[in-house]
């Protein structure tokens, strides 16, 4: 049986136009990235992700030969394919991560709500004990209006 | 024994002066919590004026959050029992005290009131589901019943009472989603004693259900898939930590 290597006619379709485009691009995106931490817009702990995708297309359009060294790799002919599969899947790696942030905050913020309530009731409960009932939604009430 | 009764609340000031007044009937030894889950009506104002107490979530967070509000209160204020039914003055208060009862004799940790439960007894003016609600009602009967291999009638009832084992569980865990049904799925799989009791509901006084057709479809299909992850989450998750 003769395995069919999908590379034996490996081509890249990046013309010098392209990766210089390609290599602007990235260098904006990077500089935009920095310039979102600088306005406390990003933190920092989400950003990593961005500056290597970043450096991935930098070194993409700087080294095209690597496009065809991961397509080899991936026993895919087309460059072009397994960059789009490559990236469609990073993104899709990259939206999950964020659901799963984003439910995490959620239940925090959740949490968050809930024991503001509690407080506020257990004080109610405390002045309700001290026999001062009226009083108690008077605190209540200019305390809110504080908030 | 110090119990609290806490009713979930959102939009209901129409109702929750009434179901208070019927709980100080009913359980006049109780302390009565309204979790306001983020009303933009008077309802907290309602709740203040009938004298009880009130927790106010400043938005809107679903059913789940408020009931795990009402646990969470119950936990940390050292009650020895909670129970919790809806604002909307479907649930007769002596029908709570009943469930509190069983909870109190130390018969279950968790005590669900069911409208269908063959005990019930029916009466004019008493609760009747529509055909389309009684199909989700058999499915989800049915798929609880498989998962936690315990008879359940009333899976979505929002009539209960638990001790503070319960409270210590719904605290932490307590789905905002799924609430009812998966948090039944819950307590048994972490081996507290879940118990059913027939009780009398009332028909909904005004509001209609918000169920249409493709709405209970979805509902159902996100049930079954709440069911189906929560069979594979840990058992006793306490005795780990």
């Amino acid at each position: 049986m003769k395995l069919v290597l999908a590379a034996e006619s490996g081509q890249v379709h990046l013309t010098s136009q392209t990766r210089i485009v390609a290599a602007v691009i990235a260098i904006f995106f990077m500089l935009m990235i920095l310039e979102l931490i600088r306005r406390d817009r990003l933190q920092e702990r989400y950003s990593v992700i961005w500056f290597i995708a970043g450096l991935g297309m930098l070194a993409g359009a700087a080294f095209p030969g690597l496009l065809e060294v991961v397509a080899n790799l991936m026993g895919v002919r087309n460059t072009n394919v397994a960059l789009f599969s490559l990236v469609l899947l990073g993104l899709l790696g990259l939206a999950l991560n964020f659901s799963v942030i984003m439910s995490r905050q959620a239940a925090q913020i959740t949490r968050l709500a809930q024991e503001r309530a509690i407080e506020k009731a257990q004080r109610q409960a405390a002045e309700q004990r001290n026999g001062s009932g009226s009083s108690g939604e008077q605190t209540l009430k200019s305390e809110e209006q504080s908030l | 024994m110090r119990t609290l009764v806490f009713i979930p609340a959102w939009n209901e000031e129409a109702s929750v002066t009434t179901v208070i007044a019927d709980v100080r009937k009913a359980l006049p030894e109780a302390d009565i919590l309204v979790v306001d889950d983020g009303s933009t009506d008077a309802t907290a104002e309602r709740v203040r004026e009938a004298g009880a107490l009130v927790a106010s979530l400043p938005f809107n967070q679903g059913l789940g959050a408020a009931l795990q509000t009402g646990y969470l209160y119950a936990l940390r204020s050292g009650y020895d029992a909670c129970a919790h039914l809806d604002a909307d003055g479907q649930h007769p208060a002596e029908e709570v005290a009943r469930l509190l009862a069983e909870v109190a004799a130390d018969r279950a940790d968790l005590v669900i009131g069911s409208r269908y439960h063959s005990g019930a007894v029916a009466a004019s003016g008493d609760y009747k589901p529509t055909f389309s609600r009684r199909i989700g009602i058999s499915v989800f009967r049915f798929f609880l019943t498989l998962a936690t291999r315990q008879r359940f009638t009333d899976t979505t009832s929002g009539m209960r009472a638990a001790n503070r084992r319960v409270m210590a569980l719904f605290s932490e865990h307590y789905s905002p989603d799924f609430a009812e049904i998966e948090s039944l799925q819950l307590a048994v799989r972490q081996g507290l004693r879940v118990e059913e009791l027939p009780v009398r509901m009332l028909e909904r006084v005004g509001g209609t259900s918000f169920l249409t057709p493709l709405r209970s479809a979805f509902f159902i299909f996100k049930g079954l898939v709440v069911l189906l992850v929560g069979q594979f989450r840990p058992r006793h998750a306490e005795a780990e930590r």
